[in-house]
Parts: C-alpha cells; sequence; structure tokens
C-alpha cells in the first residue's frame, strides 16, 4: 500500500512540475491525488499527505482545485476549459494568418474582367465583340496535396515549407449573340505544373479536359450533351482550341493570374472561416 | 509520330496551332514523321536554369536539345525496334530570349523559331558544331531543310549556324 501510494503521489508531482507549462498535464494528475487523499488515516502515511497539503498551498493550489465545465455565459451552450484553448488557438491563428495575409483586397484580373462572388465561387466576366465569356472556379477543395518530402537533417522545416497554392478546376463558357448553346470548356491545372521549387515540370499550365455545348446560362449540363474528351484528342485540334481561348484573354497569364486570385480569396475565405469558427465556440 | 507541344511561360504568346505545322513540317522534310518529339516553350529564367544544369552556362539561350539517342551518327536515322523508342527526344524553345533577338534585328517571331527548331533537331539527329568539320556538317543539313522548308511555304529562312557558332 505504501508502496503504490509513494508511487502516486511521485508521479503526481511529476506530473505537477510539468503543469507549470500545460494545464491539461496538471488536470491528468488529480484522479492519482484523489485517491491517495481517500486512503485510511495512519501514521505512516502523513508525510505524504502532508506533502500533498503542501502542494496545496498560495503559490499552487491547481493540483487539488476542480475544474468547472459548466456553462458561464447563459447561452446555454457548453463551455469547456477545451473551449478556451481552442479559441486561444484560434485567435492566435487568425492574427498569424493575418500577418501573411498580402492585401485584404482581391488581385485584379488584367484584361478587363469583372469579379462576382457568390461564398467560394467566383465568377469573371469578359465582352468581346459581341461574344461572353464566362470563366467560374470554386476554392473549395483547390489547394493539392502537399507531395514534397520530409525536409533534410539540418534543414528548418520552415525554411523548406512550401507556399499554399490553389489550383480550382475551372470552366470556361464562351456565348456568341444569337447562338442557342454555349461552348463550355472544362480546364484544370495538372498537379505536376504547380510549383513546388525549381522541379522539371513538363505540363503547361494548364489544360483542357472536356468541351461540350450547354444550354446557355443552364445551371446543370445535359449529360446528353457530346463532350469532347481531350484525353484522345488530335493533338492539333487541341493547339487550335487552346489558341481559340487565347484569343478570348483565356492563356497562360490569364491562368498564372487566376491562380493568384484563388489564392488569395481561398485565403480570405479560410480567415474568415476561423474567424466564424472562433465566434462560435465563444457564443458571439 | 507525334509533336508534343508544351507551353510552359507566359512571357511570349504563342500560336499553338502554328508552331505545330511549322514543326510538323520540318519532321517531313527530314523524313522522320514516325518519330516522336516533344517541344517545350519557356521563358529566359527556366532556359538559363537547364543551361546551367546540363551545361554549365548561367545564362539564357534560344535553343537546347536533349537527344533520345546520344550517339547517333549525324544524318542516319536511329533504328528503333519497339513503338517507345521512335522518338527523338526534346527541344527547349527559349522563346522570350528568341522573341527578344527578333525584337532587336527585326526578324519575324515564327520564322526564327522556326529556323531555330531545325537546329534543335539536327541536334537530335546526332549533328555538332564543336569542330569546323562538324559545323559545316551541320551548316549544310540545315540549309537544305530550310531550303525546302522555304521552296513549300515561300519563306525565307536561313541556318542558324550562319548566325552562331559554339551554341545551342
Amino acid at each position: 500500500m505504501l508502496k503504490s501510494l509513494t508511487r502516486a503521489v511521485s508521479i503526481a508531482a511529476r506530473l505537477t512540475n510539468k503543469a507549470t507549462t500545460s494545464a491539461s498535464v496538471s488536470h491528468a494528475a488529480e484522479p492519482l491525488v484523489r485517491s491517495a487523499l481517500c486512503a485510511p488515516t495512519s501514521a505512516t502515511i502523513r508525510p505524504f499527505t502532508r506533502s500533498i497539503w503542501m502542494m496545496c498551498g498560495k503559490n499552487d493550489n491547481r493540483l487539488l482545485t476542480t475544474k468547472h465545465t459548466v456553462p458561464s455565459c447563459g447561452c446555454g451552450g457548453l463551455h469547456t476549459e477545451g473551449d478556451k484553448a481552442f479559441v486561444e488557438f484560434l485567435s492566435e491563428e487568425i492574427k498569424e494568418e493575418k500577418k501573411i495575409q498580402k492585401s485584404k483586397a482581391l488581385p485584379k484580373m488584367s484584361g478587363g474582367w469583372e469579379l462576382e462572388l457568390n461564398g467560394t465561387e467566383a465568377k469573371l466576366t469578359r465582352s468581346i465583340s459581341g461574344e461572353k465569356v464566362t470563366v467560374t472556379f470554386n476554392v473549395n477543395n483547390s489547394i493539392p496535396p502537399n507531395m514534397e518530402e520530409e525536409p533534410e537533417q539540418g534543414q528548418k522545416a520552415e525554411e523548406n515549407e512550401p507556399d499554399v497554392v490553389s489550383t480550382p478546376n475551372f470552366v470556361i463558357e464562351l456565348t456568341k449573340q444569337g447562338a442557342k448553346n454555349s461552348l463550355v470548356f472544362d480546364c484544370h491545372f495538372p498537379e505536376d505544373e504547380i510549383s513546388h521549387g525549381e522541379g522539371e515540370e513538363e505540363s503547361d499550365i494548364f489544360t483542357i479536359r472536356e468541351v461540350s455545348f450547354q444550354p446557355e446560362g443552364e445551371e446543370d449540363w445535359k449529360e446528353t450533351s457530346y463532350t469532347l474528351n481531350t484525353d484522345s484528342l488530335d493533338w492539333a485540334l487541341y493547339d487550335h482550341l487552346m489558341d481559340f481561348l487565347a484569343d478570348r484573354g483565356v492563356d497562360n497569364t490569364f491562368a498564372d493570374e487566376l491562380i493568384e486570385l484563388s489564392t488569395a480569396l481561398e485565403h480570405q475565405e479560410y480567415i474568415k472561416f476561423l474567424e466564424d469558427l472562433n465566434g462560435f465556440i465563444k457564443c458571439q | 509520330m507525334v509533336v508534343l507541344l508544351r507551353n510552359l511561360q507566359n512571357v511570349v504568346p504563342i500560336r499553338r496551332a502554328r508552331l505545330r505545322k511549322d514543326v510538323e513540317m520540318l519532321k517531313r522534310i527530314l523524313g522522320v514523321q514516325r518519330f516522336d518529339m516533344g517541344i517545350v516553350c519557356v521563358d529566359n529564367r527556366k532556359i538559363q536554369h537547364i543551361n546551367n544544369i546540363y551545361r554549365r552556362k548561367n545564362m539564357p539561350t534560344d535553343v537546347l536539345s536533349f537527344p533520345f539517342y546520344e550517339d547517333l551518327r549525324p544524318g542516319k536515322l536511329p533504328c528503333a525496334l519497339h513503338r517507345d523508342e521512335y522518338n527523338l527526344g526534346d527541344i527547349f524553345l527559349g522563346v522570350e530570349y528568341v522573341m527578344q533577338q527578333c525584337q532587336k534585328r527585326s526578324w519575324d517571331f515564327y520564322g526564327t523559331l522556326t529556323v531555330v527548331t531545325a537546329h534543335g533537331i539536327c541536334h537530335l539527329l546526332g549533328y555538332r558544331h564543336e569542330t569546323e568539320e562538324e559545323w559545316d556538317e551541320m551548316f549544310q543539313k540545315e540549309n537544305y531543310i530550310l531550303s525546302e522548308f522555304n521552296r513549300l511555304t515561300g519563306s525565307h529562312l536561313e541556318p542558324l549556324t550562319k548566325r552562331c557558332t559554339g551554341d545551342g
């Protein structure tokens, strides 16, 4: 009995030392200490109980103090110590993210594109000589997984950390005056092109995946419309399609600017999400 | 068989269909239609990087060739046995560098790109210009290709070996 108590108290003491930096550790120590206090009264165990009471002095009363996890703001919601730590973490994260945010305003696209936002979806519109070009993309799930290798020994992880870049799939819709259908291009950024450094990437900056005609302005595409898949396409036809898009302002410069815009929008939405999450937890 | 065209830069707008048509014609003139070839358009930064890695020359250039067959005798076509061996290799075109040269000298951009590509294809086929003899041999080949190209298209293009030595 004595032996096990000694062990319990010494563990409690060890945990208390650590607890100066971590609140959750002092919680872990509580059950151990309680079981020591509940032991039958005996002269042989007094030194230990005293030492425990000494720990509960003015300077260090954490060990025997119960932390309450009851609602405190009257909102009816639960407010735990974990919530408090979460809010602190989020506040710090928001501060850090705002620090690295280049500008609160989104970057402008060159070429007279008008931007319209609807949550995480962005729509760029441009008119040229009776033709309307609309490019839409959604920043959700637009950050490819980090394929970088682990940093080498001696190399700081932070230095090696690649920038977060949003490379969303995007849809180009071309409408001609008087035409029943729009010509729709489903485009994407091939993964090996997304610069993780000085890799010898050899894909185009963006590629066309599919081309089809769709009724103008329809939200849902008709599955019955013939869809040209570029995987098995004549290369000359593919090049003409790319030149056709370039003539309408969708070229490599546009694609690079779209990445910048999407990255800034994704970051803005991420910060907004963190703030909403912070407010939700705090019941604000 | 296929010309695999890649445009990795945004400094110079590239008409892909035009470039492909010109490269296909060069391949036909050389009788290498059944071989695959990669054409990669890059900017100064990228070609300088590649030039530094593979040739220890830390400067941008107009063309860099990476032959699939490294020890070809000039003028001899590779003996390919399998489908994936019908490959001549890749040509990196420094399109930003070429554009700058064209602006300086008032040359036609696509014409110059054809000249530069013809030079690159000659390297893929084993031609070199390190010695005077090699230079002469390569010049003759380029001259033949471009005079055929000129005859078919009405252009007036001249070999790159006439303009420069020891590079590419």
